[in-house]
């Protein structure tokens, strides 16, 4: 393959960061490239040149340490799924993982894509990496440092050119976590909601900590403030868990979609709190 | 400004844009016809090719990110004329009506069943979510699938 102005294939970090500061605000990162490919049917125009980044090798690692798990942000969904499925702590990213759109979309969609893919509210491993309290590296011309994964989100439309999201980095803590979807089809697919729940609990089964991501409810994933209080300070109860969410409900907006309208969305969210509960409460 | 692949065994050359979707060079380049254009958006799975053994969607691979890799279409299950097992079972169990979207399924399967030899009818169903039917209903196809596991 010879060089090609509007694509550049970066050999390692420093030359996809020298690559995207050459090219300014005509370039970004590009890594499985399932979103960007769709830029057509989103009426977006694409950008004048991509910097591929799926073949650098640090970016494609997952590192398992004591205190933290390091993950690229050019690991697959399918190699992520993988390499959490012996985490217990985790669970939460790995069903997000394992359970994402469709096989052949996840051996090549990115955590770092799922994460910097503007627009896509349906995005599975956001809200997991929300309720597992996870942060991105990222790498800016001005030098590089971490923040949280929510922080990113409100940040990532406006960042300056050059940027790269390295890695995602998930703390690694005694709490139980998972990932409840609710697809078109049972078997599978896009979600229409999502809730991810995560909880420490004390030895004698009682709530000490608690964070709740809601996704694909509206345009983007976050946490659920109101039901995280009520959670803490009690034994996990699924179906007060569900009442509770039922009450704050109103604390959602539903997007409307071609698959879904926006109320249902927000109708479902009991059920779906309830089955996260109940499924904690079955790690005990 | 020339990517390098390996289609079905042989090796080729695409002078493509580099964002050139996989599925277009294969038909219009290469005229492997297999691999269907529907949703262009990697949700129906007509497109579905092995890339390196994997199943990807080949409306959403720029053609750039196979350089370099081994591509196989549904043209490579059957040799010297003679249709591997699963095309077979497809057959004899009557899971064909229209056709659009069998050259998906059948690399989606065919992936599949070699990393999963004895899967449940759920996991076969699972693997399949990103093959949409409009004609059959899926259950000869998995009924033909699930007969390939059994006599592996």
């Amino acid at each position: 393959m010879t060089a090609e102005p509007g694509f550049y294939v970066a050999r390692s970090l420093p030359d996809a960061l020298a690559a995207l500061a050459d090219r300014g605000s005509a370039a970004i990162p590009l890594a499985g490239a399932t979103w960007i490919m769709r830029a057509g049917l989103r009426q977006q125009r694409q950008h004048r040149c991509y910097v591929a980044i799926s073949t650098i090798d640090e970016l494609r690692n997952v590192e398992i340490l004591d205190h933290e798990i390091r993950i690229g942000a050019c690991v697959t969904h399918a190699e992520l799924a993988t390499s959490l499925a012996s985490l217990p702590e985790c669970r939460a990213l790995a069903q997000a993982a394992a359970g994402s759109a469709n096989p052949a979309i996840r051996q090549v969609a990115t955590i770092g894509g799922n994460l910097c893919a503007q627009g896509f509210a349906a995005a599975d491993l956001v809200p997991a990496l929300i309720c597992l309290d996870a942060e991105i590296e990222l790498e800016t011309p001005r030098g590089s440092g971490r923040m949280a994964v929510d922080r990113f989100l409100e940040l990532r439309t406006g960042m300056e050119p050059g940027c790269l999201l390295r890695r995602v980095v998930v703390p690694r803590a005694a709490r139980r976590s998972v990932h409840v979807r609710l697809p078109l089809r049972k078997a599978g697919d896009y979600p229409v909601a999502i809730v991810s729940m995560a909880a420490s609990l004390s030895s004698d089964g009682i709530v000490t900590g608690a964070t709740v991501a809601v996704g694909a409810v509206e345009p983007e994933a976050r946490r659920w403030p109101r039901l995280e209080a009520d959670l803490i300070g009690r034994a996990i109860d699924p179906l007060h868990a569900a009442e509770t969410a039922e009450k704050h409900s109103a604390d959602f907006h539903g997007r409307d979609g071609i698959e879904a309208p926006g109320w249902y969305r927000v109708k479902v969210l009991a059920s779906l709190v309830r089955r996260a509960a109940q499924a904690i409460q079955g790690n005990l | 400004m020339s990517w390098r692949l390996n289609i079905n065994g042989e090796d080729r050359r695409s002078a493509s844009d580099p964002l050139t979707p996989l599925v277009d060079v294969l038909r219009d380049e290469f005229f492997l016809t297999g691999a269907k254009v529907v949703c262009r958006e990697g949700f129906c799975g007509a497109c579905t090719v092995l890339l390196d053994g994997r199943p990807v969607m080949s409306c959403l691979m720029p053609v750039a990110l196979a350089d370099g890799c081994a591509v196989l279409t549904v043209e490579s299950l059957a040799t010297d004329g003679v249709l591997s097992p699963l095309q077979q079972a497809m057959e004899q169990h009557d899971a064909v009506q229209c056709g659009m979207c069998f050259p998906g399924m059948l690399m989606s399967l065919t992936s599949f069943l070699q990393r999963t030899p004895k899967p449940t009818r759920e996991d076969i169903k699972a693997a399949l979510v990103g093959n949409i039917c409009r004609c059959t209903g899926y259950e000869r196809i998995v009924d033909a699938a699930l007969s390939v596991a059994s006599s592996g």
